[in-house]
């Protein structure tokens, strides 16, 4: 069972109760609760889109800091094709490596061969199973969110690990005979905050530690050009993390941002992508180079991948098949419920929906009236909790 | 028998902003039912293939769901027309209508029809230059 909770976290002192957290999230994990934005763990499938809306900066997604080095004996950073896309250069892509290792890491890890196997194993799973859909299962956005809202679709992902886990397992089997080694992963966006042990306490995951870029930034540059560590980048990983680099092929389909990947996913489930046998999916607009926790322009940082593209020399990284495989969904426990239960519920539901205004404005604190009537059929709340249905009467009375 | 969901959807000719919504939405109220998602994915391919069938070959049309409490789902498609001049070849997979040049852009495989009838527990259609209705059975249970 893989548990992925929600990395998002409310901070109360500078919410300004706008809402727009609670509207703007795509699985309706987040209502107001007593005054307070409150993230429901079993839906919130950490895209950030909450984050990113806000503007008050009242709803974050913390790291693990770098005060938890100590407790290891050996420490690795991991270091994903995203971080590198900030460089123009491979000469400034050694210089950052030397520098996050100055950061009081004994070893750097550059995750693009891990990456690029990825994808190529990827593709012999594609050509192997032919007309037979196949999504890359390499954004946890993606894995979540076909969990939740498209379960039709669950068993075209495959059953690869995310490449963090991959190379954390990989580097934890190297490094068998170093006492306690800490691997410490540099994350580029929320989701892969929720791949690692701490700080969000998911321990079935091979890395220790997620670092939020935004958080090590600022302490990187302190360093940058003060030496350089000789780095070997991978092409086809650099491609992973931008959906613009990659190949495109008759039958692959590659999709970027929120909307168009939900769509694309929709017309999936509606069978109209027959044609296609390979999606690739990134929720974030730009690929991982256009994640929340990443530092700058995201054109920038394309541009900057075409350019590194030519100095990739490393063969991506040849990774026994039990650690690359690996099963990265959770099945959703099927509806226990009877047929005629279900009809009552609905029935229910669907008798409150009618009470309602059906303005859909979160003023209760939930994204939409049917949220609200689905509560009020489970006895959670009351009709008059409706804001618009309480003053209708208080002005009546 | 009694009827515990019933709702209707006008469907507009050459009206391809709403082309899929009213599949998006029957597919939404059968989940918020709880209709299993193997056979929610049948009744979602069936219908958006029905829909777009409407939209593009017929005048639009009407788009009538029901759900009986035994778990019955009846989906009737019905258009005032032109009707399908010959309806087994309509059936017939591959066959098509479709020009070359929408063939090149991936439509018109003359799959439509014998895809919905694969997908579909129970499958009718009758066809004059009156109109076409298509209803489909599917079993919630």
């Amino acid at each position: 069972m893989i548990k992925t909770p929600s990395v998002v976290t409310y901070a109360l002192s500078q919410c300004v109760k706008c809402l727009k957290c609670v509207k703007a999230c795509p699985t309706q994990a987040l209502s107001r609760v007593k005054g307070r934005i409150t993230v429901d763990q079993n839906r919130c499938i950490n895209c950030g889109r909450c984050i990113s809306t806000c503007h008050s900066k009242g709803i974050v997604a913390m790291g693990s800091t770098l005060d938890d080095i100590e407790n290891y004996d050996y420490t690795v950073c991991m270091i994903p094709s995203a971080l590198s896309s900030s460089c123009s250069s491979l000469q400034e892509v050694e210089e950052l490596f030397y520098s996050i290792k100055n950061l009081g890491f004994d070893e750097v890890v550059d995750l693009s061969p891990y990456e690029g196997q990825i994808m190529k194993e990827t593709q012999l799973i594609n050509e192997e199973f032919g007309s037979y859909k196949v999504i890359a299962s390499m954004c946890p956005v993606v894995n979540r969110l076909i969990e939740t809202t498209y379960p039709m679709l669950l068993d075209n992902l495959t059953p690869l690990d995310f490449p963090s886990e991959v190379a954390a397992k990989c580097i934890r089997k190297r490094l068998a005979d170093k006492g306690r080694v800490g691997i410490f992963n540099c994350c580029e966006c929320e989701a892969k905050l929720a791949l690692a042990k701490y700080p969000y306490g998911n321990f079935s995951y091979e890395t220790d530690h997620a670092l939020s870029i935004m958080y090590i930034f600022p302490k990187i540059q302190k360093h940058k050009g003060e030496g350089r560590i000789p780095v070997h980048l991978c092409r086809e990983g650099l491609q992973v993390c931008n959906p613009y680099a990659m190949v495109q092929k008759e039958d692959t389909l590659i999709a970027d941002g929120f909307e168009k990947v939900s769509n694309v996913l929709s017309l999936e489930e509606f069978g109209q992508l027959n044609i296609y046998s390979l999606l690739y999916l990134y929720p974030c607009f730009n690929g991982c180079i256009g994640g929340h926790l990443l530092f700058g322009n995201s054109f920038l940082k394309k541009n900057n991948i075409y350019k590194l593209l030519r100095q990739g020399s490393s063969e991506p990284a040849e990774i026994d098949s039990d650690l690359l495989y690996s099963e990265t969904i959770n099945k959703t426990s099927e509806d226990s419920r009877t047929f005629k239960e279900k009809v009552e519920f609905f029935a229910k539901v669907n008798e409150q929906l009618d009470k309602l205004p059906g303005y859909d404005c979160s003023a209760c604190g939930l994204q939409t009236c049917r949220i609200m009537a689905e509560e009020i059929a489970k006895g959670n709340k009351k009709v008059d909790d409706c804001i618009i249905i309480r003053s209708k009467k208080e002005k009546s009375e | 028998m009694a009827t515990v969901l019933h709702k209707e959807f006008i469907i507009e000719r050459d009206d391809y902003d709403n082309a899929g919504n009213a599949s998006s939405r029957i597919k939404q109220t059968l989940a918020q039912l709880g209709v299993p998602s193997p056979i929610l994915r049948r009744i979602a391919v069936a219908a958006y293939e029905a829909e777009i069938n409407m939209i593009i070959h017929a005048w639009g049309g009407k788009i009538t769901v029901d759900v009986d409490d035994t778990g019955k789902i009846r989906i009737e498609f019905r258009d005032p027309g032109p009707g399908i001049p010959d309806l087994s070849k309509a059936l017939t997979p591959g066959w098509s209508t479709a020009s070359p040049k929408a063939r090149e852009l991936g439509f018109g495989a003359g799959m439509g029809l014998p895809n919905i009838k694969r997908v579909s527990d129970d499958f009718d259609i009758k066809s004059s230059p009156e109109g076409t209705t298509l209803t489909l059975g599917f079993n919630a249970l």
